[in-house]
């Protein structure tokens, strides 16, 4: 058995924590208070079932009662967003104890998160992931959901991923993270957490999958017709994402069935470890059956920049690595077929030095989609991850606020006054232009 | 290529088609050829050769035929195994056909003359294509809709389509030629191959037919259910159908495919054009299970939706799209099941055809986007009722619609249930106004909405909205006979018609004090100028020292000092402070001057211009 646990932290990761259960939830036919839905159905629905869930052990811990209870830990250093988990739908599904809060909010301050208020709820937090490390026979790594803008999802992150790295050793650790965007943003300070914790993660973190909520945002206004997006519209797009990212963990799928296995798929060094992903197709529930998304026609949408969850342009970089994650009905010909059409279109241009190109996987489980939510059900979805050097551009973006700022050491004292020094800016700020750096030489030509 | 059509012109003379003379030249093909279908599309060299290669060994081991293999090649191409015989010998008149991607409707067949040799007189679904309206040479063949909408074509250029099973295996059962499948279709890009993985055991699933559940065979050139009792024994599990632009030609043909699913959950028949029979053939249980049907673009009328309806006992959805519908009549006993009804893009909607679907127990979404809709009123129900109409009524969508006039959205807060509305890309909603107050209009509006284009409205909002609305039309309530004392309040009727939930609001938040309504400026610079008496607009600066007596006109804020008018006006006429002599005429009282005297300019001034 190779078990996943997810880590949920701050607003930001508990609340996609949320949407991504209920997701899965749905997927593997579970009900709130945990129980697989099966009993009333014939001998057919019986056999599939059990096929489907085949091996979503990864995710769900069988109770000797029966009931599924999810490998995964939400915590939050204020107690009112994880009260709205505790009140909410899907309240028996966890168990109390891995739902943890502190008392004090982090105030989107990474010191506070990673110094102050932080270092008191670690040693609990780290206990309670013990417990659910215990129930694992074979854990094989934490999936890990934050926003880089939050004091929580920035500082206690970065501390609790220093922990991890010591007690768990080299277990995966792969993260998805929120990347802060100005036009929802709710602190100034976002560039400063963003780049403190993306420096002291770096080496903990194997692989950071991205998503920009001002992209994501846009994909929900124009392609959705949601008038103002909520963080909830929001959400439930990125469990979406995320649904197919893990869909091999959960589904037999033969492509990324491990967590190691995104590691040596897309990261060549230990460093440039943020792939993209670009998600397809993304319709409106009241035009279902409206639109038929071909095989062809998600495989070229998935090199549309309206697609991207990150806002960057792939034409100005090279790719290193690709994988495309196809769910649902497809057949192999039409991917062949679609791939071939795509070539001729495109200009993807890859990096001299890698082996491989693309890597393309199929699973048969269809996407599902909550009823009643925005998006339309469609029969087959696209999840591409790939790694190019244009994501360099969002880092730069970052650094470049991050500068405009640190020039003036403007709201530095929020942090010195909580314990930091100055010179943790200058080197977090050094080690980003390091990675930039970094991008740009390997996208060099021999 | 020779070859093949020689094949084609073999096939065709077995079934009775004389005319197209040419004889065998491949004898060595000639057990399998007979399998050929003679609707084949003129073909590469390569793809007929990878026939006879698919076709050759089951010849030689005497097995039946079988349909070449779909290996890497197009389905359309593979047209395979249609059993000619039964489309020809009966009746090709009304096939819909497709020819190089364009789909027609065969409504000829026969000699040309004077030209030698077989033609299919065919109508384009895409008018463009065609040439003529059927006639030839003055002779009328068939007849066209549009002046160049129809064509003569050889038969062998024409695509039948081929049967519901065979559009499966293409699909999903690899039968040849799985062992080259790997070297022959890797793909280059940038010098780096493309790697597949696990390609082959998700073939291998997917080709256990009776395990498939969701198919679709969308633009797969299917055309008939082929072999009696064939679905139903390959694949018996599916669930979900899509057979959207295909070749489908009639609805019988559809309730023979779906004879044979008898769990048939979700059926897509999108882009057939179909033929609907005119009796009324009941077929009790054929779709005993559906519950989503989708019929967008098969150019459907109401009435064979009602005739068709009867087959639908379980029916929850169901997709009309683009078929331009009017609706002529109440459907009974009918689609009573149905919780969504999609009219989008049927732009002979109006609303009187909707009081006739206005009974359907328990509709609960119906999407009329892009119909052209402008108004509609419910008669049954006065202001501030609801109706009767649409009990169940839950979502409504009117996207791209024509919507301009309040009076729309107050109907709307008739309806009892109704609890989201989209109304996106309307005159209403696109006017001059921002949208937030549109949207906080529709809010105070429907007061039992709790979505609007897809946003959750809080409390918050909506208490917010209710506010801002009492108190923007407070001045017209007012005017129209409205009064905080309840013995008086007497709006009129014109007031009440065109905001309908006013009273309540008043009832909720009590009704608008006067000083709320009094209009407000906006704290702008310009509003904070001295208006000056209501006649001068502004100061009036008169010099009568000065021989040309002009008068100059100027705005000033109410708070300036005499001081500050001091040196304007010093700058204005080019005067030294010390020289001015001010005075004031008050508009109240005429032709008394008040002297404003201001002898140090160190000294505080109080004394100010504003009046």
């Amino acid at each position: 058995m190779r078990e996943c646990l997810s880590i949920h932290i701050g607003q930001a990761g508990v609340q996609i924590g949320d949407a991504c259960w209920e997701l899965y939830c749905l997927e593997h036919g579970i009900q709130p208070d945990g129980i697989v839905l099966d009993s009333q159905q014939d001998q057919l629905e019986n056999s599939k079932t059990k096929h489907m869930n085949a091996s979503f052990d990864t995710f769900f811990h069988e109770t000797r009662a029966g009931k599924h209870v999810p490998r995964t830990l939400f915590m939050d250093l204020e107690p009112t967003v994880i009260d709205g988990i505790r009140t909410g739908k899907f309240r028996s599904l966890f168990h109390p104890e891995q739902l943890v809060s502190g008392k004090e909010d982090a105030a989107n301050n990474y010191a506070r998160g990673h110094y102050s208020v932080g270092s008191e709820i670690i040693s609990l937090v780290l206990e309670r992931i013990r417990k659910l490390a215990e129930q694992c026979s074979g854990l094989q790594g934490f999936l890990i959901f934050r926003s880089l803008g939050g004091g929580t999802g920035s500082g206690f992150t970065s501390l609790l991923m220093e922990q991890l790295s010591v007690e768990y050793g080299r277990k995966t650790k792969l993260e998805f993270s929120v990347y802060p965007a100005p036009r929802i943003s709710t602190a100034v300070v976002e560039p400063y957490n963003s780049i403190l914790t993306t420096h002291s993660t770096m080496e903990h973190s194997d692989c950071t999958f991205m998503v920009d909520n001002e992209a994501i945002y846009d994909i929900c206004h124009h392609k959705l017709g949601v008038e103002r997006p909520s963080y909830a519209s929001i959400n439930r797009l990125i469990s979406q994402v995320v649904s197919a990212i893990t869909a091999s963990l959960r589904f037999e799928g033969p492509l990324n069935i491990d967590l190691i296995e995104f590691q040596t798929n897309l990261v060549p060094y230990p460093r440039i470890h943020f792939p993209m992903t670009t998600f397809a197709p993304i319709i409106s529930a009241d035009k279902a059956y409206h639109e038929h998304p071909s095989v062809p026609d998600i495989t070229a949408a998935c090199f549309e920049l309206s697609n991207q969850m990150v806002k960057c342009d792939p034409q100005l970089g090279k790719y290193m690595a690709c994988c495309l994650l196809y769910r649902g009905d497809v057949v192999p010909r039409d991917v062949n077929a679609a791939i071939a059409a795509m070539k001729l279109r495109n200009s993807v241009q890859f990096v001299d030095w890698c082996p491989t190109g693309f890597k393309v996987g199929i699973n048969h489980q269809p996407p599902a989609v909550m009823p009643g939510g925005d998006l339309a059900r469609v029969q087959r979805a696209v999840c591409m991850l790939s790694n190019t050097t244009a994501i360099a551009e969002a880092w730069a973006r970052l650094d470049y606020k991050f500068d405009l700022m640190y020039a003036k050491k403007a709201f530095l004292h929020w942090y010195i006054t909580e314990g930091m020094e100055q010179g943790e800016f200058s080197e977090a700020r050094e080690d980003l232009a390091a990675l930039e750096k970094d991008y740009e030489e390997v996208g060099l030509n021999f | 290529m020779r070859g093949h059509w020689d094949a084609l012109s073999g096939g065709l003379r077995r079934r009775g088609w004389a005319g197209l003379g040419h004889t065998c030249r491949i004898s060595a093909s000639s057990c399998g050829r007979r399998s050929i279908s003679g609707a084949g599309l003129p073909v590469s060299p390569w793809h007929f050769r990878s026939r006879l290669e698919a076709l050759l060994p089951s010849a030689v081991k005497g097995q039946p035929p079988r349909p070449p293999a779909a290996a890497g090649r197009s389905h359309i191409l593979d047209s395979g195994c249609l059993n000619m015989s039964d489309t020809l010998t009966l009746d090709v008149i009304g096939q819909r056909v497709e020819v190089n991607g364009e789909y027609a409707t065969v409504r000829f067949s026969g000699v040309v003359p004077p030209v030698a040799g077989l033609w299919l007189g065919v109508e384009w679904d895409n008018p463009e294509r065609g040439k003529h309206d059927g006639s030839h040479e003055g002779i009328v063949y068939f007849k066209c809709r549009h002046p160049t909408g129809g064509s003569f074509i050889r038969p062998n250029k024409v695509n039948f389509g081929v049967d519901f099973l065979t559009a499966v295996k293409n699909r999903y059962a690899l039968e040849d030629g799985s062992e080259d499948y790997g070297e022959e279709q890797i793909i280059i890009i940038g010098k780096k191959p493309v790697e597949t993985i696990g390609f082959d055991s998700v073939i291998k699933q997917q080709s256990h037919l009776n395990n498939l559940q969701e198919i679709s065979l969308r633009n797969c050139a299917v055309s008939c259910a082929g072999e009696k009792g064939g679905i139903a024994r390959t694949c018996p599990n599916i669930t979900r159908v899509d057979v959207s632009k295909n070749l489908l030609s009639s609805w019988d043909e559809v309730i023979r495919i779906a004879d044979q699913l008898k769990n048939l959950v979700v059926l897509n028949l999108s882009e057939n054009k179909l033929q609907f029979p005119s009796g009324s053939p009941v077929l009790t249980g054929t779709f005993s299970t559906l519950k989503v049907l989708v019929l967008n673009q098969t150019g459907i009328t109401w009435a064979e939706v009602l005739q068709c309806a009867l087959g639908w006992p379980v029916l929850e959805e169901l997709y009309l799209d683009s078929n331009n519908i009017f609706i002529s009549e109440r459907p009974s006993n009918v689609l009573q099941m149905l919780k969504l009804l999609d009219l989008s893009s049927n732009p002979l909607i109006d609303e009187n055809q909707l009081f006739l679907i206005a009974y359907l127990p328990r509709l609960e979404q119906l999407i009329l986007s892009d119909t052209g809709i402008s108004s509609i009123h419910f008669p049954d129900a006065g202001i501030g009722c609801k109706t009767s109409m649409f009990p169940s009524l839950q979502y409504l969508v009117v996207n791209d619609n024509r919507i301009s006039q309040w009076s729309f959205i107050n109907e709307l807060n008739k309806l009892q249930s109704l609890r989201a509305l989209s109304c996106l890309r309307n005159p209403l909603t696109e006017g001059s106004k921002e949208a937030q107050t549109t949207r906080q209009l529709i809010i105070a509006k429907i007061g039992q909405l709790k979505t609007l284009n897809k946003c959750e409205i809080l409390p918050e909002e909506r208490r917010g909205a209710e506010l801002d609305y009492r108190k923007a039309f407070g001045n017209e309530w007012k005017k129209a006979g409205g009064h905080q004392d309840p013995e008086k309040n007497r709006p009129n009727e014109e007031f009440l018609a065109a905001h309908p939930r006013y009273q309540l609001l008043c009832h909720k938040y009590g009704a608008p004090e006067d000083g709320e309504l009094k209009v407000q400026q906006p704290f702008m610079l310009k509003n904070q100028l001295l208006i000056l008496p209501s006649f001068l607009k502004a100061l009036k600066i008169k010099y009568p020292n000065q021989l040309e007596q002009k008068v100059l006109e100027k705005q000033l804020p109410g708070s300036m000092t005499i001081q500050k008018v001091k040196a304007l006006l010093s700058r204005l006429l080019k005067v030294p402070v010390s020289e001015l002599l001010l005075s004031y005429e008050s508009p109240k009282m005429r032709n008394k001057l008040f002297k404003v005297w201001m002898d140090s300019a160190n000294e505080e001034e109080t004394a100010k211009v504003s009046m």
